[in-house]
């Protein structure tokens, strides 16, 4: 009975350090975007959505499996990121009153234009991505670990690593680095922040789409999940500290495992309101930690 | 002081507005009637969202729990049983939202900016699922209110609850102390508080102001629709359309959230009559949104005659060259190249 019951808390905490792997994936851009534009992304969620879209048509419309069309996704919304990236920084740093909230607003209209798009074009059905390149289940020792999920947390972990490698091992990183902790210095130092803002919401949109297919081929989705997923980065990026890629890490395996705890052990049904509630506390509870890196209102 | 043609316009225009809505049912059919409620309530939404968003500077994205809770504070009194009348149970709406948001506010009222935009979206999304699975609500399934067919009735009720929020917001926001204290919240939180204003009870009283009045036509859209589900009165979209609406007509302006409703709303009738449903609203929402926020900041008030905005319009015409390099040049100041 012990043995059951311990077996259960296993494969829970397994299940939640999956899926939090990809909570890791969807943040980290996100939160070092927030970072370099100073700008909080509401379109995060949609990123994921059209991501998973993407994965259905690649399957659709042109039968190549999605996980090996993840280069192409990567590259298309990078494209797309390119594009939105400088409209985001024109407001930013425009002459209104209150830019950043009015860049809130922006990224928010974005948002809404993408769901309602979407919405329009494929209707509310949900959908799955399917792929044949990874399938079946691990078993060790009566764990189960289906090779999909072990597949997208291999995926969260190397592009971590890879978007790690490339801040604190490249020029551009540093320049990146320095951007986010103080925009003046560093375009007094020579570099180009318009430029270098366009390139991280660029990797970031990338990123998020590709994470995005994955979560399309673990849970079924619709046109309506982007909020949702743009809750749960939030989330991951509150808790570690808005811009701090270390926390993003933490934070990220931590509401994986809340959520796979709370539907297991309290009920499915409360799995959403416990994490929105517990994100509301965080929020409450350590404003200095969270407002340490001074978001100007 | 305004010149007096000015005032004798302003004032004929307004007798013109007031006659046009009172006496609306007496000349439209029943279906416009019932748009027209729609843009009644929107606008009363918009404005109270525009009291915390527009005039005190904290964009809320969490506005509609205080319309769920309005809706069904008023759907749970009027169940067998409890039977309360209508016009009773507007009044415990607007007082538990009130109650809610003092409690929710307080703490909340700390953080700046987008956490603020964050913390209130997770509080109403937590919300909705808390009323999703509890018994008193009715759940997922939800409540119905006694069935009520006089559609002239709910517009009225409608119109008044909607005008006195606007003349509540013109008088506590634009004619009273009050109201200054707000804006130089928005303003410069810290002079402000420097001058002696207690910046944390001021943004309490507008958070609270501006959650309470919702509640009130919340509790009327319950009986109108006879129907409620978190679905209906919890949606994030209700609280995107206030956002969206204030932002349209005009962020922080006495009729800014008015005019941005009455365009939307009818903008909205249109395109569900005309393609059946009503998914192209939100896409278009979303890019007059967003192409709001690059080209009209003011929203569409700053279109009107002598507003400040329509001065740069014409300098714009006449001078476009040096005024875009100028601004070029501005903007681009933490951007050259090295």
């Amino acid at each position: 009975m012990v043995r059951v019951a311990m077996q259960l808390l296993v494969q829970t905490i397994i299940d939640g350090l999956l899926v939090g792997g990809l909570y890791v994936a969807i943040s980290i851009g996100f939160s070092l975007a927030f970072g370099v534009l100073d700008v909080v992304d509401f379109a995060v969620g949609e990123w994921v959505m059209l991501g998973a879209f993407a994965g259905v048509a690649s399957r659709a419309w042109l039968g190549i499996d999605p996980i090996a069309f993840l280069p192409v996704v990567f590259i298309i919304f990078a494209s797309i990121g390119l594009l939105v990236a400088p409209l985001i920084y024109r407001v930013r740093t425009s002459r209104y009153a209150r830019p950043a909230l009015m860049a809130l607003a922006f990224t928010f209209g974005i948002a809404m234009f993408a769901r309602g798009v979407m919405l329009t074009g494929v209707g509310f059905d949900p959908r799955t991505v399917e792929t044949h390149l990874v399938g079946g289940t691990l078993m060790i020792g009566g764990i189960h670990i289906p090779w999909l999920r072990l597949a997208g947390f291999i995926f969260a972990i190397v592009s971590t690593a890879l978007f790690m490698g490339f801040l604190f091992f490249t020029r551009t990183g540093l320049a990146v680095r320095a951007t986010a902790q103080n925009k003046r210095n560093a375009s007094l130092m020579g570099i180009d922040v318009k430029r270098l803002s366009g390139l991280v919401y660029a990797i970031y949109a990338g990123l998020t789409a590709m994470a995005g297919v994955l979560i399309g081929a673990i849970y079924s989705f619709t046109a309506q999940v982007g909020p949702q997923y743009s809750l749960l980065a939030f989330f991951v990026v509150v808790m570690a500290g808005l811009g701090s890629v270390g926390g993003v890490l933490v934070a990220g395996l931590f509401l994986g495992m809340l959520q796979a705890l709370v539907t297991v052990y309290v009920g499915a049904d409360y799995t959403l309101a416990i994490v929105f509630g517990v994100l509301f506390l965080i929020l409450l509870v350590s404003p200095q930690g969270v407002l340490r890196r001074g978001l100007a209102a | 002081m305004k010149p007096r043609r000015q005032t004798a316009f302003s004032a004929l225009s307004l007798i013109a507005l007031v006659v046009f809505l009172a006496t609306l049912p007496l000349w439209i059919d029943d279906y416009w009637v019932r748009v027209w409620t729609g843009v009644a309530m929107w606008a009363g939404l918009a404005a109270s969202w525009n009291i915390i968003g527009g005039y005190a500077g904290y964009i809320s994205f969490g506005q509609v729990a205080f319309f769920g809770i309005g809706a069904y504070a008023t759907a749970i009194l009027m169940q067998p049983g409890l039977d309360w009348n209508f016009f009773l149970t507007l009044p415990v709406g607007a007082v538990v939202a009130g109650v809610f948001a003092l409690i929710v506010g307080w703490p909340t009222l700390r953080l700046r900016g987008a956490y603020f935009a964050i913390a209130t979206w997770a509080m109403a999304e937590a919300l909705a699922q808390i009323v999703n699975t509890v018994d008193f609500t009715g759940g997922s399934f939800g409540l119905s209110t006694p069935g009520n067919a006089e559609t002239d009735f709910f517009y009225y009720a409608m119109l008044i609850a909607s005008t006195v929020i606007y003349l509540l917001v013109f008088f506590l926001l634009e004619r009273s102390r009050f109201g200054y204290k707000v804006k130089a919240v928005r303003d410069n939180e810290a002079a402000a508080q420097s001058l002696g204003i207690n910046t944390t009870s001021v943004k309490l009283q507008a958070f609270v102001l501006s959650a309470a009045l919702p509640a009130v036509l919340g509790g009327i859209d319950a009986y109108w629709i006879t129907f409620i589900n978190p679905q209906s009165v919890l949606a994030g979209d209700i609280t995107d359309q206030m956002v969206v609406m204030s932002l349209v007509g005009g962020l922080g302006h006495l009729w800014g959230p008015a005019i941005g409703a009455t365009v939307l709303y009818l903008a909205s009738t249109w395109l569900n009559a005309r393609f059946g449903s009503s998914t192209g609203y939100i896409a278009m929402i979303g890019a007059l949104l967003a192409l709001i926020v690059l080209f009209l900041p003011d929203g569409l008030v700053g279109l009107m005659p002598r507003a400040r905005n329509m001065r740069l319009v014409r300098q714009m015409l006449r001078l476009p060259d040096k005024r875009t390099r100028a601004a070029g040049q501005s903007s681009g100041a933490s951007g050259d190249r090295p």
